[in-house]
């Protein structure tokens, strides 16, 4: 196995409340290296969301560490994690988060362009390609059904080559056909690009064809990360 | 909860509206309230004082109960009939006289008043220039108290001399009140006032000289109306009975014109407010579907959780209203500082009512703009709390634009505006933001072409205006049409005087003399051409009215507020001439080759113009009333005047031989180089009687009076503007969550900080643009138009109006920024907590 690609050691993430402090995670640790696959699965309000959220930098533990593609998450300021998911990191999310005012095309086209690339066009086209929408690049979020934004979220997500791949219930808007067919060419494209894959979700036969798994609890770990 | 007695609901919605009270919409609501309320008190309390003023004066604006005008003395018998019905008597003369020191000249209105001035009302003085007021006195004999500008424009101190026509005054005090200069708010020249005794030292007065006399009287009721029969049937045409009734009349209806134009500037304000409270009072209702939702499944009844919700905005209105109120109670002191010296120092207070106006349009405004969507909340059905999507069947749309042109109606009606040029100007302001709103429509849209190899930033905040391309027209159109008003209004200020002055021929007369004696004429002639090779002939001048046309009296010929009106209510400055004058031009008929025979009607050539507004045609026969004799004439010829060229130029020439038994002087204009003011001192003390003007000085106060007003109605502009930006904010209200969206999943993606305020820049910089380029092509086309044909100037193009795109961006583009700023800061997890 390769080196680390994320690592988190004893995570916690405490919030104010009126009633003293609130626990969401508990000194959570894991480790992935290139290419894993781990599934989150738990309840509502499990803490599943909120690991994410701090695996992938968009929000700051209150103990413990992050390090994502050797970059230590702890010490940078917003912008500069901003930069680090450029690089680094893809999204896919449940209610597919397309920007309106963009066409399909440029959607795609927008993680290349903030990490600068000049092919970015002819990139985000091959990709649209690969996910079966070469014929719809100059559609808007609106004039595309569901399954088909889905898997402009998905080029979106592979298009800079991220690391690590953060999907948040990538299928719990899909009816069942249509999040089988989505499930499927998420797994095809991670197999294809070696890209390491974090899936927060619900569906068990989802989480199942991920090569680890993870239970919380009430921000405990319960079934631990298998070695 | 069902129970939720009506006492406790008004202390439930206060507490729901401070918990609400940092929602965006509820505070742009209580922005364009106050900016609304605060516009319409400030101009109601504007009318209010001024019109306060008025009648504050209007009984003293005589100085008399009744008083007898003329420009000739009264005859004794008018003297004797007052003085034996036992009414008290003042004598008072004015005149307009050239007061000269060794620092110079300035023209001044001179009062003479006899003893008992004023008989109504008092005089008011300081020991110094802004020293505490006195009331009561008058200048003793070799006094005189002048007005502080005197002072200033001479450098004079109170102790210093100067010299009326041949008499020298000691300056004893400063005149701060005249009861009776009522009727000139404000007059170009400063006042001096003098003891009546000193009058015929002075020699200013001869027969011929322009001057007012006024015989002031004051008595019982009885003995008044007495006075006023037996004198009326004797008045001479130049002479006029006027009692405190005449009141105010022509300022009033400057004022009036003036307070109607504040009025719209008002309306467009509350107008503007209006939108912007409908704006956020529909998010205000979207946002609390679900509430209104939930409270229902509680188990309160539909009115009473609409009551609820109209609760919390009348709280707010209300807060709102009183602080507009205090607001623009604050701003007309601000109005009437700008407008010092224009206006009279005494203002009174304005009293309560124009606040309670404001704060009653601003609540109308409230409920006409707000009730609408509001009405909504009361529909929301209970199941939305298991179904979402459910939403309440919309109002209908007469409702909405009903009950807003209702509350428009009512603020219109308050304002008593001029219901014809409110829709004419309503109306074409509509078809101008139709016509502009639809080629900014097109713009856009050609931009959406452009945007596909533009850099991301502006795709990015391109595609934000293009998603909402109504929105974005509709504010460039409501920020162009504002910074257009205050563009035109700065044009017009700084630049108009300068272009007319610049485009006077270099030599044109900058001095005119009036009052020249016929005994000095040839004296003075050679003098001037001593001095200046650029003066005009001296013409003869004569006083003298049009009173009958044709055998029928003037007054029942001419329309009001014509040029004729304003030519027949004042004396006339008659001529005569062997020759044309220079850059005149007969229209029509024959000019005189010789003096008239006697059995023939002396000829009159009329400026062309005048005998449009006069209907006169050549033939006519008119009578004309010269120091109390009647001389009757025909129309020979029309002639059209040059008035710019700055020569003496006469409505009425006469043909020579026809006016030389009556008292005359003689008036010319002359150009002197700069530099030269010591000459005129001379040419003045040489000759006291004849009055110099300074066309340079009449135009300066003209350009500071002017300034003062432009400055004043930029002020109140800036309500509109201010009402603009509320329109602004709560149009962005409407966006704000889907920007802190978009905010929050670029952040998720990657995107720095700097690149989401570039875009915004980029957005709302655009838009201030876009305003800022219709204002400026929209002023220069106004301009164009004016120029060319409103003033017959020669226009060129204005540069500095390119600013006005720069203006734009920046302030539309820092306000953008400002109203989205927590959609930059929203943090990249929501994207996660929203699914």
């Amino acid at each position: 196995m390769g080196p680390s690609i994320l690592t988190a050691r004893n995570l916690s993430k405490v919030v104010p409340s009126a009633e003293g402090d609130l626990t969401i995670l508990h000194e959570l640790s894991l480790e992935l290296k290139q290419g894993d696959s781990l599934a989150i699965v738990g309840a509502s309000g499990s803490g599943k969301s909120t690991l994410l959220g701090l695996l992938a930098g968009l929000d700051l533990p209150s103990a413990g560490s992050v390090t994502l593609a050797g970059h230590d998450l702890g010490p940078l300021d917003e912008d500069q994690r901003a930069q680090v998911r450029a690089e680094h990191v893809g999204f896919v999310f449940q209610s597919f988060q397309l920007l309106d005012s963009l066409n399909a095309l440029e959607n795609v086209m927008l993680p290349l362009e903030l990490d600068g690339r000049r092919d970015a066009r002819e990139h985000a086209r091959s990709l649209l390609e690969r996910v079966g929408l070469g014929q719809r690049l100059s559609h808007s979020p609106r004039q595309l059904s569901g399954g088909e934004q889905q898997r402009v979220a998905i080029a979106r997500a592979f298009a800079a080559e991220p690391a690590v791949l953060f999907a948040d219930e990538p299928t719990g808007n899909l009816d069942s056909h249509t999040g089988e067919r989505i499930s499927d060419l998420l797994f095809e494209l991670n197999k294809e690009r070696g890209t390491t894959l974090v899936l927060v979700t619900h569906d068990e036969r989802l989480a199942h064809r991920c090569g680890r798994l993870i239970r919380l609890e009430a921000g405990h770990l319960v079934t631990p990360l298998e070695p | 909860m069902a129970h939720l007695s009506f006492l406790r609901l008004p202390r439930l919605a206060l507490r729901q509206l401070m918990r609400d009270a940092r929602a965006g919409e509820l505070r742009v609501l209580f922005f364009a309230l106050l900016v609304a309320v605060a516009a319409s008190t400030a101009i109601g309390y504007f009318g209010a004082r001024l019109n306060g003023a008025m009648l504050l004066r209007a009984t003293e604006f005589l100085g008399a109960d009744l008083v007898l005008q003329g420009s000739a003395p009264a005859t004794p018998e008018q003297i004797r009939n007052g003085e034996q019905l036992g009414l008290a008597h003042a004598k008072v003369v004015e005149f307009s006289s050239v007061i000269a020191t060794d620092n110079g000249i300035q023209l001044s209105s001179v009062k003479a008043a006899g003893t008992g001035y004023p008989l109504r009302g008092e005089l008011r003085s300081a020991a110094e220039a802004y020293g505490p007021e006195v009331a009561g006195g008058g200048p003793a004999p070799g006094e005189a108290w002048v007005e502080s500008r005197l002072l200033a424009a001479l450098n004079l101190k109170i102790g210093d001399s100067v010299d009326v026509g041949m008499k020298t005054l000691r300056l004893s005090r400063v005149l701060t009140y005249e009861p009776d200069r009522a009727g000139n708010f404000y007059s170009l020249t400063p006042r001096v006032l003098m003891n009546l005794a000193d009058l015929d030292a002075t020699g200013v007065v001869q027969p011929g000289s322009r001057v007012t006399y006024r015989d002031l009287w004051r008595g019982e009721p009885q003995a008044l109306a007495s006075y006023t029969q037996a004198t009326k049937a004797g008045l001479a045409a130049h002479q006029q009975l006027r009692d405190s009734r005449d009141g105010n009349q022509q300022i009033g209806g400057a004022l009036g014109k003036a307070e109607r134009y504040l009025n719209m500037a008002s309306l467009v304000a509350v107008l503007l407010a209006g939108v912007a409270v409908a704006l956020s009072a529909s998010r205000f209702a979207m946002r609390r579907f679900d509430a209104s939702a939930l409270l229902r499944c509680l188990g309160l009844s539909r009115r009473q959780a609409l009551s609820l919700f109209c609760l919390q905005l009348a709280i707010l209105g209300s807060v709102a209203a009183l602080g507009g109120a205090l607001l623009g109670w604050l701003a007309q002191l601000g109005l009437f500082a700008l407008l010092q010296g224009l206006l009279p120092s005494q203002v009174p207070p304005g009293g309560i009512a124009p606040a309670l106006a404001g704060i009653a349009t601003g609540l109308v405004a409230l409920a006409g703009f707000a009730l609408p969507p509001l009405a909504a909340l009361g529909r929301v059905p209970p199941l939305r709390v298991l179904r979402r999507d459910l939403l309440p069947v919309p109002a209908s749309s007469w409702l909405v634009y009903g009950a807003a042109l209702l509350a428009l109606g009512l603020i219109m009606w308050r304002l008593s505006l001029d219901l014809l040029l409110t829709f004419a100007l309503l109306g074409g302001g509509l078809v101008a933001a139709l016509v502009l709103g639809g080629l900014l429509l097109l713009g856009l849209r050609s931009l959406r072409r452009l945007l596909a190899g533009a850099p991301l930033a502006w795709r990015l905040g391109l595609g934000q205006l293009l998603k909402h391309p109504l929105a974005a027209a509709g504010q460039s159109l409501a920020f162009g049409m504002i910074l257009l008003a205050m563009a035109l209004i700065a044009l017009l200020r700084t630049e108009l005087l300068d272009t007319w002055q610049n485009q006077l021929p270099k030599d044109a007369p900058n001095y005119f003399v009036l009052n020249i004696l016929p005994d000095d004429k040839d004296t003075f002639a050679q003098r001037l051409n001593e001095f200046s090779v650029h003066a005009a002939p001296l013409f003869p001048v004569i006083p003298g009215r049009l009173t009958l046309i044709n055998g029928e009296p003037v007054r029942e010929i001419v329309s009001k507020e014509s040029t004729g009106d304003r030519a027949v209510q004042r004396d006339l400055s008659l001529t005569w001439a062997a020759d044309l004058p220079q850059g005149n031009t007969l229209s029509a008929g024959q000019w005189w080759q010789a003096q008239p025979t006697a059995d023939a009607l002396p000829g009159v050539s009329v400026e062309a113009q005048l005998a449009e507004s006069l209907k006169l045609k050549l033939g006519d026969t008119l009578t004309f009333s010269i120091g109390g004799l009647e001389r009757q004439v025909q129309v020979s010829s029309l002639r059209t005047v040059n008035w710019d060229s700055f020569q003496p130029n006469f409505y009425m020439i006469f043909q020579p031989g026809t006016l030389q038994d009556l008292p005359t002087t003689y008036l010319t204009s002359f150009y002197l180089a700069p530099g030269h003011d010591q000459q005129v001192v001379a040419l003045s003390r040489a000759f006291p009687a004849a009055t110099i003007l300074q066309v340079d000085a009449l135009l300066e106060q003209l350009r500071s009076i002017l300034a003062q007003v432009t400055l004043a109605v930029q002020y109140v502009l800036l309500f509109v503007l201010a009402a603009g930006l509320a329109v602004l904010f709560a149009g962005l209200q409407a966006t704000l969550d889907e920007r802190i969206h978009q905010g929050a999943l670029l952040r998720a993606l990657g995107a720095s900080r700097s690149l989401l305020v570039k875009a915004r820049r980029i957005e709302f910089g655009l838009l201030g643009a876009a305003s800022g380029l219709l204002a400026a092509l929209g002023t220069e086309l106004i301009s164009l138009l004016l120029y060319r044909y409103a003033f017959d100037l020669h226009w060129s193009p204005h540069p500095w109006l390119l600013l006005l795109p720069v203006i734009g961006a920046l302030l539309v583009g820092g306000a953008g920024v400002f109203g989205t700023r927590r959609a930059l800061n929203a943090s990249p997890l929501t994207v996660l907590r929203e699914g």
